[in-house]
């Protein structure tokens, strides 16, 4: 009997059912070059644990300790908000640095009593869009607002993490921007930020997003997956009711 | 669910020596491979509610560590066709790979394989996931990962030789 190379690996790797097994391994003992290879497919899995196992005793950076003991869901009661997602990488800490500063400050100034009632509502350590706010978000297309409105929408995009994500400028609060990612039937929100001067160099957001802070601007393109929604996919995402597609798979 | 948000943290913490491993397997280097394991465990705790028993937490993590890597890899692919090659330097697979086979090491070679394959070999044989716990955690049918594994252990031992184990 002959047995594909998968058959001999699955064999090597304990995935047969018991009758497969028995016929390779009769077949084993009848042929030495079958043999040879079933012990080929074993040495490579045996060589790549003893080339990766020493990873297990090496000694845990001190900061992969601090983030797994970090207690972001407390922090976020106390009035401070939640990092950006995905802020490990050098390229991306900056954002995140700039994020949790401009939050915490905003949060402070803004006083938990506007969190609860305003456009911003804290809910089980999370800050959520509520009231014209979360309105704004849930139904103003970028293209059709008009420029009076109370919150305009800048730029919508999926992040890397498959959600609909969408920036926004309050008017009537100080020029209060941020940006805000679905999550189930709410908006999250992953930054606020003071409006200031318009964004300064050469960015692939700027045109769409002039209004918009640095550190928001920055925090949209560290998470920011392909390109900003046009018209159409910001229309097609609000029919949808900003669900994520089922493309990209997200634990 | 853990009671607490610092008992999870504990339950992480204790799987950080694993996490590792399976990062260095996607990663290659030490840097980039502790990056994305800060990555994932950051997601993890932001995403806490999404984890429904604590027996579903290590392949939760893994899950994540996996999608923070493909997220990480398109960004970088995308950086890749925007930056000058000289400002990637060593990210950039060797193409002269083949002649110095001879000379490579488990984890160098592991770094040369397609993605779709490393992260395969990377959870059925270095972390010694099932198959089918490999297809869940990816998303894919079964016959992908024994098709995408046997391509890798193929392309494996082509560049280590016949016995990888005194190269290492």
């Amino acid at each position: 009997m002959t047995f594909s190379d998968e058959v001999l690996m699955a064999y090597a790797d304990g995935e047969l059912d018991a009758t497969t097994r028995a016929q390779v391994q009769q077949a084993i003992g009848a042929d030495p070059e079958l043999a040879r290879r079933v012990a080929a497919h074993a040495k490579l899995r045996s060589a790549l644990r003893s080339s990766f196992d020493p990873v297990l005793d090496e000694r845990i950076p001190g900061h992969l300790l601090a983030a797994a003991r970090s207690k972001p869901r407390e922090a976020a009661r106390r009035g401070n908000v939640p990092l950006p997602r995905g802020a490990a990488r050098p390229w991306l800490q900056w954002g995140s640095l700039a994020a949790s500063f401009v939050l915490g400050a905003l949060a402070w100034q803004l006083g938990m009593r506007t969190m609860q009632s305003g456009p911003i509502m804290e809910r089980g350590g999370k800050l959520l869009a509520s009231g014209e706010l979360a309105r704004a978000l849930s139904v103003q297309l970028a293209h059709e607002q008009s420029t009076a409105a109370a919150v305009q929408i800048g730029v919508s995009f999926r992040s890397r993490t498959a959600q609909y994500c969408r920036t926004f400028l309050l008017r009537d609060r100080e020029q209060l921007a941020g940006l805000a990612c679905r999550e189930g039937e709410q908006w999250q929100l992953e930054m606020l930020a003071r409006n200031g001067a318009p964004v300064a160099g050469p960015n692939a957001y700027r045109q769409a997003a002039s209004a918009l802070p640095p550190a928001l601007v920055q925090a949209v393109s560290d998470m920011i997956s392909g390109e900003p929604l046009d018209a159409q996919a910001e229309a097609t995402a609000r029919a949808r009711q900003w669900r994520a597609p089922p493309s990209i798979t997200s634990p | 669910m853990p009671s607490s948000s610092e008992d999870l943290g504990e339950q992480i913490v204790a799987l950080l020596p694993r996490l590792r491993r399976f990062a260095r397997a996607l990663a290659g280097s030490v840097h980039d491979a502790d990056d994305l394991v800060h990555v994932a465990v950051e997601r993890a705790l932001s995403r806490s509610h999404q984890l429904r028993s604590e027996a579903e937490l290590p392949r939760w993590l893994f899950g994540i560590l996996r999608n923070a890597w493909i997220d990480e890899t398109r960004v970088r692919s995308r950086r890749n066709r925007v930056l000058a090659p000289a400002e990637l330097g060593a990210q950039v697979a060797d193409p002269a790979g083949k002649d110095h086979a001879e000379a490579l090491s488990v984890q160098e070679a592991m770094a040369r394989l397609p993605d779709e394959q490393r992260e395969v070999v990377g959870l059925v044989l270095v972390e010694g996931l099932s198959y089918r716990e490999a297809a869940e955690l990816m998303n894919v049918p079964i016959g992908t990962v024994t098709s995408r594994l046997a391509r890798g252990r193929d392309a494996l031992q082509e560049m280590l030789g016949p016995e990888p184990e005194e190269h290492q």
